[in-house]
C-alpha cells in the first residue's frame, strides 16, 4: 500500500529516475508536509481547523516519516496547519529521504547511481515497474477529466500535486490552464490543503518582500 | 454531537448539534450513510440541517464530502442549510459551496427538493 505522501515523492520522480526540478521549490516541502498532516489526522494523532493543528494522541504510527512529523507537532505550540507547513519546511529532505527508503526497501524503486563529468554523482531512482506512479497518474487525470466528486483522498492529492507543482510532470501547461476550473474545484476540498496553498502564498510573499527590500 | 433524522415526502432531514470533530466524525458519517441508504430507496433527497453544529474541524470537513460522494452514486439530491458563522467559513474556504448545495434554511432546502426537476 502506498500512502498519500510517498505517492507525492513518486509524482517527483520523472520517466528516466531523475528527481523533477519541482521537487527542490518550497511549494514541493510544504505540499510534504501537507501529506504527512493529512496522513496523520486520518489516522487520528492530529485534528486542524482554521485556527491550529491539535495533536490527539503522540502514539506512533509506525510509520517512520509520519511518527517524525508528529514528534515536532508534539514539540511545538499549537499552531495552524498553515504555520507548520512554512515552520518545518527544513525538515523535507529528511522526509524524502524516509519515504525514498521505504520505498526502496519494498521493492517500488531502485537506486542507481553514475558518475559523469570524472567527479559529479548523480542518483536515480527508476520505477521497478511503475505501476504505483501510474495508479496516481491515472488516479488524478480521471478526476480531472470526470464531473465525479473526488473522494477525500483524491481531492487531497490534487489539491497537494498542484501545491508541489508535480502536475507539470505530466501535464502541459496548456493543459494545466484549461484544467484550471476543476483542478480549484476537486483539489481544494480539505482544509489542510487549503493550510498548504496559504502557507505557499505566505512564502512567496515574504521572499518577495525581502527582494524587494534588499534593493536600494 | 447528537443527530436527529426527520422523514420528510421531499427529503430527509438529518439535524445535528454539537461539535464535528475527529471524535465525532466516523459516528455521524455511519449515521449520514444509513440516512442517504434510506433516502435513496424511496427516492428523497437528503438534507443536512446545519444550525446546531458548532464547529467543524478537516476531519468533519470530510464527512460531508463522503456524503455527497454517496447521494450522488445513489442519484438522489443532497444539500446543507442553516450553516452557523463557523461552518460557513469552512465551507467558503474550503469551496464546499462549489459541489454541494448549501441553503440558507431548511424551508429553502425543503422547496428545492420538493421541486422535480
Amino acid at each position: 500500500m502506498i500512502s498519500l505522501t510517498e505517492e507525492l515523492v513518486l509524482l517527483a520522480i520523472e520517466d528516466d529516475g531523475k528527481i523533477a526540478y519541482t521537487a527542490g521549490s518550497p511549494g514541493f516541502a510544504m505540499a510534504l508536509i501537507g501529506a504527512c498532516l493529512v496522513e496523520l489526522n486520518v489516522l487520528g494523532r492530529i485534528d486542524s481547523d482554521l485556527e491550529a493543528v491539535s495533536v490527539l494522541s503522540t502514539e506512533p504510527t509506525g510509520v517512520e516519516v509520519l511518527d517524525y512529523v508528529l514528534q515536532q507537532l508534539g514539540a511545538g505550540p499549537k499552531r495552524p496547519a498553515r504555520t507548520w507547513a512554512r515552520e518545518l519546511q527544513p525538515i523535507c529532505n529528511k522526509l524524502v529521504k524516509l519515504c525514498l527508503s521505504s520505498l526502496l526497501q519494498r521493492g517500488v524503486l531502485q537506486q542507481t547511481e553514475a558518475r559523469f563529468l570524472w567527479a559529479l554523482r548523480s542518483r536515480r531512482y527508476p520505477m521497478i515497474d511503475g505501476k504505483e506512479q501510474k495508479e496516481a497518474k491515472l488516479r488524478i487525470l480521471s478526476m480531472l477529466l470526470s464531473t465525479e466528486l473526488p473522494t477525500p483522498h483524491d481531492t487531497v492529492l490534487i489539491g497537494l500535486a498542484v501545491a508541489g507543482g508535480l502536475l507539470e510532470s505530466f501535464l502541459t501547461r496548456a493543459q494545466i490552464a484549461q484544467l484550471a476550473d476543476r483542478i480549484s474545484v476537486v483539489g481544494g476540498l480539505d482544509l489542510i490543503v487549503r493550510g498548504v496553498e496559504a502557507a505557499i502564498r505566505d512564502d512567496a510573499e515574504l521572499r518577495a518582500r525581502v527582494m524587494m527590500m534588499s534593493v536600494h | 454531537m447528537n443527530t436527529t433524522i426527520e422523514t420528510l415526502d421531499a427529503a430527509t432531514i438529518v439535524k445535528a448539534t454539537g461539535r464535528l470533530d475527529f471524535e465525532a466524525s466516523a459516528s455521524f458519517q455511519k449515521e449520514l450513510e444509513q440516512a442517504i441508504a434510506g433516502a435513496a430507496a424511496r427516492k428523497a433527497a437528503v438534507a443536512i440541517n446545519c444550525e446546531g453544529i458548532e464547529y467543524v474541524s478537516s476531519a468533519g470537513l470530510r464527512v460531508f464530502l463522503v456524503a455527497a460522494r454517496a447521494a450522488k452514486s445513489a442519484a438522489i439530491g443532497f444539500g446543507v442549510c442553516s450553516l452557523t458563522a463557523g461552518v460557513k467559513e469552512v465551507f467558503d474556504i474550503s469551496g464546499f459551496g462549489r459541489i454541494i448545495d448549501v441553503f440558507p434554511d431548511q424551508a429553502a432546502a425543503l422547496a428545492k427538493f420538493s421541486t422535480p426537476t
